[in-house]
């Protein structure tokens, strides 16, 4: 990353009629690269000296054991655990496809993830991406994102670096109500402690773990942690609790403050008209 | 102009060559367009309905078939076998499980998507373009015979004060500010590209266990486990878009790529999992100018 001062402006004319110029293309030497990245995300990239390497992906699917929803009390680990290796799975298989592709991370990854009754699916889409011309580092040293390739550029420009990618899953089963209470409360507005608890004890669960994950990469902390959580459409006396983030550590002695330009657009406010006036 | 290869009707050809302009852009995107020094000639569009073979009439669930074979459309591509480890059970246990490449659909995908563009590419050779911009393409079952319509459309520009145009008529996925941003990072257009791998997967009878959640005594020892017959098949279905897409790059770039993955189930333990990969194949004709360090902005307002 260096300090640089704009570029001149372009004439966009120019550019076009010069790459199709006959003998343009000369600098096409790079080999081929693929990339999910739009053009606003690559010149961030290129902004701090790196550039996408491969489109890479993984997908893993994890069987829950017959039996497992049936109502009983306290932690499904059968699917915590299915959730869980899913998720490690697929990055792993990631990692793998980045490293061999020359990548010394992944940014931009798109998760998705169904859990159903029986099984857990996880696939994960992003782009592998290097310092420019950088050599092959090992399969270990691949960090996996999903910050998109601005807020990776962000966090760079900071002096903090991403990790990896760190989950945390819980499931609970809501402890019955007895018949007698059910009875008691059916006339009245009343909180169902038994699904609050069994949410905070999914919750806490699923946020220790992952923040044990991100522990566990010598991370110091977790961005842009996203939360699913409610009832198992197929199991309504369950709830779910998920969360993942990019595990970020501080790479430089000290935080760099990006110190934001203030900027006032000078647009003209919205003009608003009464259609009866124009008569 | 089409030449005498072209099968465009007469009366596009007609349309084509005299009137007044059109194009599917946005009234921003023709700013854009004319800014870049590229004027629209016309909207352009080529279509194309295809039919895909049915294999192994009477079999087609896949259940018809011997062990070990795969329908003849399929030789040649991605076949895993795998094998029950339960011995003879009964008759309705599945003793083997297979995945295979469906080779003859994602033919008939190639064959219909390409026509459909060449067609297009065609209307644009009609107006003297140089290349086709904002391309929209859509895949659709035009009826419930297994027929499927591919349709494609997008801009036709030339390049003003520019080369003679030629046959080699370029196209892009992007338009205006983003295709303006395309040439000032220092990348040409050459051709949208499209790719799709399809996978039909049936079942073993450990991999059906797993994924219905059933007699997990022959399954597993009750602890979750990975899947391994559907997870070959993703990554399969993937690895195969990606490696036929990079097959078209001739050593450019795919930009702003989308990896699309469906997933249909024919019946109990028959899936076809159908991969499609999108994306700008771009080519460098000038190295990055050196940029700026992003300055982060907050806005008042």
């Amino acid at each position: 990353m260096s300090e640089r001062a704009p570029a001149a402006p372009i004439d966009l004319k120019a550019e076009v009629r010069r790459a199709f110029a006959p003998n343009a293309n000369a600098a096409n030497d790079a080999g081929a690269t693929t990339s999910d990245l739009s053009i606003d995300e690559e010149l961030n990239l290129h902004s701090i000296g790196w550039e996408p390497v491969e489109l890479v992906s993984g997908v893993s699917l994890f069987s829950i054991p017959y039996g497992s929803w049936n109502w009983g009390q306290g932690e499904i680990a059968t699917a915590s655990v299915a959730h869980e290796r899913a998720f490690r799975g697929a990055i792993t298989r990631l990692h793998h496809e980045a490293a061999r592709a020359g990548g010394h991370g992944v940014v931009g990854v798109h998760i998705e993830r169904v859990v159903h009754a029986t099984h857990v699916e996880v696939a994960l889409v992003g782009t592998a991406v290097r310092p420019v011309g950088a050599k092959t580092i090992s399969f270990d040293a691949v960090f996996v994102s999903d910050l998109s390739a601005r807020d990776f550029t962000l966090l760079m420009i900071a002096g903090w670096e991403p990790l990896g990618l760190a989950t945390g899953a819980s499931f609970v089963f809501a402890p019955r109500r007895s018949m007698g209470t059910v009875l008691q409360q059916q006339t009245q507005n009343v909180e169902l402690t038994n699904f609050t608890e069994a949410m905070y004890s999914a919750r806490e669960s699923a946020m220790e773990r992952m923040q044990r994950a991100a522990l566990d990469l010598h991370g110091t902390g977790v961005v842009e942690v996203k939360v699913v959580e409610g009832p198992t459409r197929f199991a309504m006396h369950a709830v779910g609790f998920v969360a993942w983030g990019t595990v970020v550590r501080l790479a430089k002695a000290e935080h760099q403050m990006i110190q934001p330009m203030m900027v006032v657009p000078l647009n003209d406010a919205k003009v608003d008209f009464d259609a009866a006036t124009l008569a | 102009m089409a030449g005498p290869t072209s099968d465009l009707p007469e009366a596009a050809q007609r349309r084509l060559t005299s009137g007044a302009f059109s194009s599917g852009l946005s009234v921003s995107d023709f700013a854009a367009c004319l800014e870049m020094g590229l004027e629209p000639v016309g909207l352009v569009q080529g279509f194309c309905a295809m039919q895909v073979a049915n294999y192994a009439m009477g079999g087609y669930t896949m259940g018809g078939f011997a062990q070990g074979m795969t329908p003849a459309g399929a030789q040649g591509g991605y076949v895993q076998n795998y094998q029950c480890p339960h011995g003879m059970i009964s008759a309705e246990h599945r003793m083997w499980g297979q995945n295979y490449q469906q080779t003859w659909i994602e033919s008939a995908w190639r064959d219909g998507f390409n026509s459909a563009y060449r067609r297009m590419i065609e209307e644009a050779q009609a107006l003297g373009a140089h290349g086709v911009l904002g391309v929209v393409d859509s895949v659709a079952p035009l009826s419930d015979t297994g027929v499927v319509e591919y349709h494609l459309t997008g801009t036709a520009v030339t390049i003003l004060d520019g080369p003679a145009a030629t046959s080699d008529v370029w196209s892009t996925y992007l338009a205006g500010q983003r295709l303006a941003k395309v040439f000032e990072a220092g990348y040409a257009p050459v051709s949208i590209i499209a790719a799709v791998a399809s996978i039909r997967v049936w079942a073993s009878c450990v991999t059906e266990y797993l994924m219905e959640g059933t007699n997990f005594g022959w399954s597993n020892t009750g602890e979750p486990t990975e899947i391994d017959q559907i997870v070959s098949a993703q990554t399969n279905a993937r690895d195969i878009a990606r490696a036929r897409a990079r097959a078209n790059l001739h050593g450019d770039a795919l930009h702003g790529a989308s990896l699309e993955v469906a997933t249909r189930e024919f019946s109990r333990g028959d899936l076809q999992i159908e991969s499609r990969l999108r994306g700008n194949r771009i080519r460098r004709f000038k190295d990055f100018d050196p940029l700026a360090v992003p300055k982060p902005t907050v806005r008042l307002s």
